[in-house]
């Protein structure tokens, strides 16, 4: 959508803090898999359609500075609900064992983790490849007025896309939240962490998002091995890397 | 300068933009490019301005092989273009735009303190008065008409004196008197500036150029006078194909 | 002028607290000056200017622990310091345009913070380096004047600021300075005419990340203290919003919003406990009904 929304890590941690809510209340993992993405789906089409959709044409710098404004805004509501200490919730039952795997010993819930995240990957990439929806998308990213002359009905499109956005941002939330620990300012980490795994990725590529975390996730994990102080530098240096070879990301589209 | 361009080949994906094509223009000479639309003119002076990358063949101005040099390096080598979308610098005053090209040519822009700015001034008020826009000096260029914008785009590239000009559809959109006072611009240049035109404007094409080419669909299909070049059968049918 | 004379007048009524303040005010303002010759004058949206102001509050902490005495000499740290760290991050950032560049620069600032947090044998991690002493003026100390009161270290601050300005001013009106703007509005162009607009932009990101390393300096003295919060993300937030709320394209918006925008900040936790989410929806509402800032109102009316 070309729309950098710095509020995106707030709707991940507004998913984390529903599951807290949820399974506090119910102790029901999975009801919170689906309460959460439901509610943020909700605020991501109210945002968009109150705010953001006023600001496209005034360039990035105003709907950044906006969406900087929601981040304050979201972790203070954040932090007058739930106080500033860090929460946790146990991972739902049946998947708190390990699974053994040849030598290895893994968690279910990381195994859990991983087999939801190649799903909605793989669903991601066809979506985008081969649904109306996600042509529609390409298209109104790269010429706004030639989609518009197509008749295709772009603020609802946006709208939509805002809100799976969003959606998808609260999934994660919920699925990492047994996972990391819960806390005001959960947000600002995990929206650099993903800027940076879009930078590797390339702008407007699904696919290219996924290999970006998948180098970034391998990176993490063998920074934190060999010097656990700077795994993060680790990070950057192969976003640097990345940035002198492809300037436009490994999948990028050369502009 | 002499500009020489040998077995160029561009492509965009598997599609051939430009296919094999070979220009040889000596120094001063007026040389118009023409052709339907989509025939590659504008790729081609693109890669001879050093925007795009040729998959194949090399690009010379005068005797420098200049095939994978940076746009700013062959501006510096005395290539100046205009384009086909006037492309000024719209926040800026029209004084500002040509203060800018004639610093680039004097490379007087690593100064960080405004003064010692009157020679520049004084440049910039006698290129203004000979483009006839003197009385727009202080507009903003985005708010000036459609034909002055294309006088200052045509005169930013003078400001630079060149020894190559590129011209990219200098008359698009012009009224015919506007057309004609480029036209009067174009000719009162120095005998040894060397111009290539791409114009669709066959009136203008024949009052400058010296020599023509023709592409269609990528490549040459005719090299040569005027009158010959009118003559040539597979041009009239290349034209007569595309309108 | 009035501006400058009404502020050097503050020590001489104001109580001690708002002098403190104001302070503050003129440090986050040579911030925001510096972060507008990126935004306004050379279109480079940089979110990740907060970088530069800690690393020249680092530097020159470091030093002024390590014993080096003398205002100019600790100037000249934070502001060297802030363009060696400013060259690289430049060079990599400068590859990319719009959009990009901002996620770019806001990723490497929050780097540099996290090396600020997990560099504990260099900056003593969150707990920052304390207890950094204010240098000694050689030949006023006779007079009774020191930095170490309220009045003279906003005297240099006031000062300070009124040189950025001033050369800032002359910067955007120079040859370099067009420029700038040239490249800002027509890149492409700008490189026809021959040209090399990489190194422009890189030598107007370093110009701006030392001038953000002055700020960072004196924040270091003023504060006493140099802690990873200097370089975290928010901070280059609200100097975006100092920006942008007092307009771009002028300097003397930026650093009347930087003023704003303390004292909103000031004004609002005083009063309200949930500020933040005040001050947020502040910055929204003034994004949404006031996109060009206050310098646009005014050249409208």
């Amino acid at each position: 959508m070309d729309v950098l929304n710095l509020a995106h890590g707030s709707f991940y941690m507004i998913g984390a803090y529903t599951a807290y809510t949820v399974v506090m209340a119910t102790q029901n993992f999975w009801l919170a898999l689906l309460v959460a993405p439901v509610l943020l789906a909700v605020i991501g089409a109210a945002l968009e359609m109150v705010f953001f959709r006023r600001l496209y044409r005034h360039g990035h710098l105003p709907q950044v500075l906006m969406t900087f404004g929601f981040t304050l805004v979201f972790v203070d509501l954040i932090r007058s609900r739930f106080g500033p200490t860090t929460r946790a919730i146990p991972p739902p039952p049946g998947l708190g064992g390990a699974v053994h795997l040849a030598t290895a010993t893994f968690s279910s819930y990381s195994l859990f983790v991983l087999g939801i995240a190649i799903v909605i990957g793989a669903l991601l990439v066809i979506g985008w490849r081969l649904t109306r929806l996600g042509v529609v998308l390409r298209a109104g990213v790269s010429d706004k007025e030639m989609a518009g002359l197509l008749g295709i009905d772009l603020p609802r499109t946006f709208t939509f896309t805002f809100a799976f956005g969003a959606a998808l941002a609260g999934l994660a939330g919920v699925i990492a939240a047994p996972e990391f620990a819960i806390y005001p300012g959960m947000d600002a980490n995990v929206l650099i962490l993903a800027l940076v795994v879009v930078v590797i990725g390339g702008l407007g590529s699904i696919e290219g998002a996924l290999l970006g975390a998948a180098v970034i996730g391998l990176g993490y994990v063998i920074g934190s091995t060999l010097f656990p102080q700077f795994a993060i530098g680790l990070i950057f240096a192969l976003m640097a890397a990345v940035l002198i070879i492809r300037p436009s990301g490994l999948l990028g589209r050369r502009s | 300068m002499e500009v020489t361009v040998t077995d160029l080949t561009v492509r965009f994906g598997a599609v051939a933009v430009l296919d094999d094509v070979d220009l040889e223009i000596a120094s001063g000479e007026r040389r118009a490019l023409i052709g339907p639309n989509g025939a590659g003119k504008t790729t081609l002076l693109n890669v001879i301005a050093g925007e795009l990358r040729p998959a194949q063949g090399s690009v010379r101005l005068g005797t420098r092989d200049a095939t994978t040099l940076p746009p700013w390096k062959r501006a510096r080598l005395g290539l100046g273009r205009t384009f086909q979308r006037s492309t000024l610098f719209g926040q800026l005053t029209v004084a500002e735009n040509v203060a800018l090209a004639v610093r680039a040519r004097i490379r007087g822009s690593w100064r960080f303190w405004p003064g010692g700015q009157h020679p520049v001034r004084e440049e910039v008020g006698k290129r203004l008065e000979a483009a006839a826009l003197a009385h727009l000096a202080n507009r903003r260029a985005a708010n000036i008409g459609h034909g002055e914008q294309r006088m200052l785009e045509l005169e930013l590239a003078l400001a630079a004196s060149p020894s190559v000009l590129l011209l990219d559809e200098p008359m698009a959109g012009l009224s015919g008197a506007e057309r004609q006072s480029v036209l009067n611009r174009l000719l009162t240049l120095p005998r040894q500036v060397t111009i290539v035109i791409v114009e669709h404007d066959l009136d203008a094409v024949f009052a400058i150029a010296e020599r023509v080419s023709v592409l269609d669909h990528g490549v040459k299909i005719a090299d040569g006078g005027p009158a010959a070049v009118r003559a040539d059968p597979r041009v009239q049918e290349a034209y007569i194909g595309a309108f | 002028m009035l501006l400058a004379l009404a502020l050097a007048s503050i020590p001489l009524w104001a109580p001690r607290f708002w002098i403190y303040i104001a302070t503050q005010a003129l440090i986050f303002a040579i911030f925001a000056m510096s972060l507008d010759l990126l935004v306004g004058y050379a279109g480079l949206p940089s979110f990740g200017h907060a970088a530069f102001y800690g690393v020249g509050a680092y530097a020159c902490a470091l030093l002024a622990l390590g014993h080096v005495d003398g205002l100019v000499p600790l100037l000249l740290a934070g502001m060297l310091g802030a363009g060696a760290a400013a060259l690289p991050i430049g060079a990599l950032s400068l590859r990319t345009s719009g959009i990009y560049f901002l996620m770019l620069t806001l990723a490497f600032a929050q780097m540099l913070w996290g090396l600020a947090v997990n560099w504990t044998s260099l900056t003593r991690g969150t707990d920052g380096l304390i207890g950094i002493p204010r240098p000694a003026l050689p030949g006023l100390d006779t007079l009774n004047v020191s930095l170490y009161d309220r009045g003279p270290f906003f005297f240099l601050c006031l000062l300070v600021a009124i040189a950025v300005f001033v050369v800032l001013e002359s910067l955007v009106r120079s040859p370099f300075g067009k420029t700038l703007e040239g490249i800002r509005e027509n890149d492409r162009r700008m490189r026809a005419l021959g040209f090399p607009t990489f190194r422009y932009r890189l030598a107007a990101f370093v110009l701006a990340g030392m001038v953000a390393g002055i700020a960072g300096s004196l924040a270091a003295m003023s504060n006493g203290f140099a802690t990873p919060d200097l370089l975290y993300w928010t901070v280059s937030g609200l100097a975006l919003i100092a920006v942008v709320v007092g307009g771009t394209r002028s300097f003397i918006g930026p650093a009347l919003g930087a003023f704003l925008v303390l004292f909103a900040q000031l004004g609002l936790s005083t009063y309200i406990d949930r500020w933040e989410l005040a001050l947020g929806a502040l910055f929204i509402a003034f994004v949404l009904f006031l996109p060009r800032g206050l310098v646009g109102l005014v050249r409208r009316a």
